[in-house]
């Protein structure tokens, strides 16, 4: 599973960047779809809901989508294959 | 059932401002009547007039978008000619406590099996940031430009008073508890009040230096005092600060409901 914002629905208003307990959502720079400035991701394979879900077979924490008001924030499936960024820390 | 499919997807983006906090009330009282199992066809969402009353027309079972402040008399008459369906009313603030205050009173009195979910946003937020009856004292409004100098109704205590059987306030920052509230208003027979603390940045953050959402997000997570902390504060002398507010349930009673089916 991995996280997404829709971005014909978000409306910029950060409130996600408040509620995620792992301060995955982080305040934008660039404009959206529609002109608004929607919030980046920042390592969102730390999302328990995005690792576990599957496996507890229920939704698990879920504050970013109860909270945002625009309903943008959704789970879906990744496509095999899918390319992933890999960021390297040292 | 999904709870993507109580949307009424083809309305989506609504037309709340950005940062509105009716949205999450929203998503709140779908997620809680989804956990509970009921079915489109069994479950009713009435509204009156005003930014909150827009949520019934997002929800993809029956609604009814009614007159001003006579969301909860619409609503008693669902209820009576059809004693099985679950009514979920959504009322704001104006429309609840200052033109439908009478309706809300002898809804409460007659202790009709309803769940009301009043969004209180301090203020008229649809008419252009007029002060209601739950604007708290000092806030600077439109029609208050040097700060309000009238008290504020407690709809809570209120509710109580008049005789509903369950009570409850939460803000929008609060989900989780929001959303085990509205279920526990739906589980319990007789009227079930739910208020509903809610950010509006565009006409009252905006007058009262809380521009951004996120400011009036933080503001509740501070000003908001469990109900089990200010009844210890209480008991110990210390009464409440100005500004701050109670949360948490007030009232869990079964007296007898109008509207429940002889055989529940």
């Amino acid at each position: 599973m991995k996280l997404v914002i829709n971005d014909h629905r978000c409306k910029g208003c950060n409130m996600c960047t408040k509620v995620c307990p792992y301060g995955i959502f982080q305040e934008g720079a660039r404009p959206g779809a529609r002109g608004y400035i929607i919030p980046v991701l920042d390592h969102p394979e730390r999302c328990t809901n995005c690792r576990l879900q599957k496996f507890y077979g229920r939704q698990l924490c879920g504050m970013c989508q109860t909270t945002c008001p625009d309903q943008a924030i959704s789970w879906i499936d990744e496509q095999p294959f899918e390319p992933h960024k890999v960021v390297i820390e040292y | 059932m999904n709870l993507e499919d109580w949307y009424r997807q083809d309305r989506l983006p609504h037309i709340y401002c950005a940062g509105c906090g009716n949205g999450t009330v929203l998503n709140c009282t779908l997620r809680a009547v989804q956990e509970l199992g009921f079915r489109q066809e069994e479950t009713t969402f009435i509204s009156g007039i005003g930014c909150s009353s827009r949520a019934s027309g997002y929800t993809s079972s029956d609604s009814l978008h009614t007159t001003h402040g006579r969301a909860l008399a619409f609503a008693t008459g669902v209820k009576l000619v059809k004693p099985h369906q679950h009514v979920i009313v959504f009322t704001g603030d104006g429309d609840c406590s200052a033109i439908g205050g009478n309706h809300f009173i002898h809804a409460c009195r007659r202790n009709i099996d309803l769940t009301v979910v009043c969004i209180n946003n301090n203020i008229y937020g649809m008419t252009g940031g007029q002060g209601s009856p739950c604007t708290p004292y000092g806030a600077i409004t439109t029609t208050t430009p040097y700060g309000m100098h009238e008290q504020p109704f407690d709809l809570c205590k209120l509710a109580e008073a008049a005789g509903a059987n369950y009570v409850a306030r939460w803000t929008s920052y609060h989900v989780k508890e929001l959303t085990e509230a509205i279920r526990s208003g739906l589980e319990v027979p007789g009227l079930s009040f739910i208020e509903v603390m809610t950010q509006c940045p565009t006409s009252f953050g905006s007058k009262n230096k809380m521009r951004l959402a996120t400011q009036m997000i933080d503001m509740f997570r501070e000003n908001a005092v469990l109900k089990v902390k200010a009844d210890r504060d209480t008991a110990a002398g210390k009464p409440l600060e100005p500004g701050k507010f109670i949360v948490g349930e007030f009232v869990r009673r079964h007296n007898p409901p109008l509207g429940v089916e002889e055989s529940k």
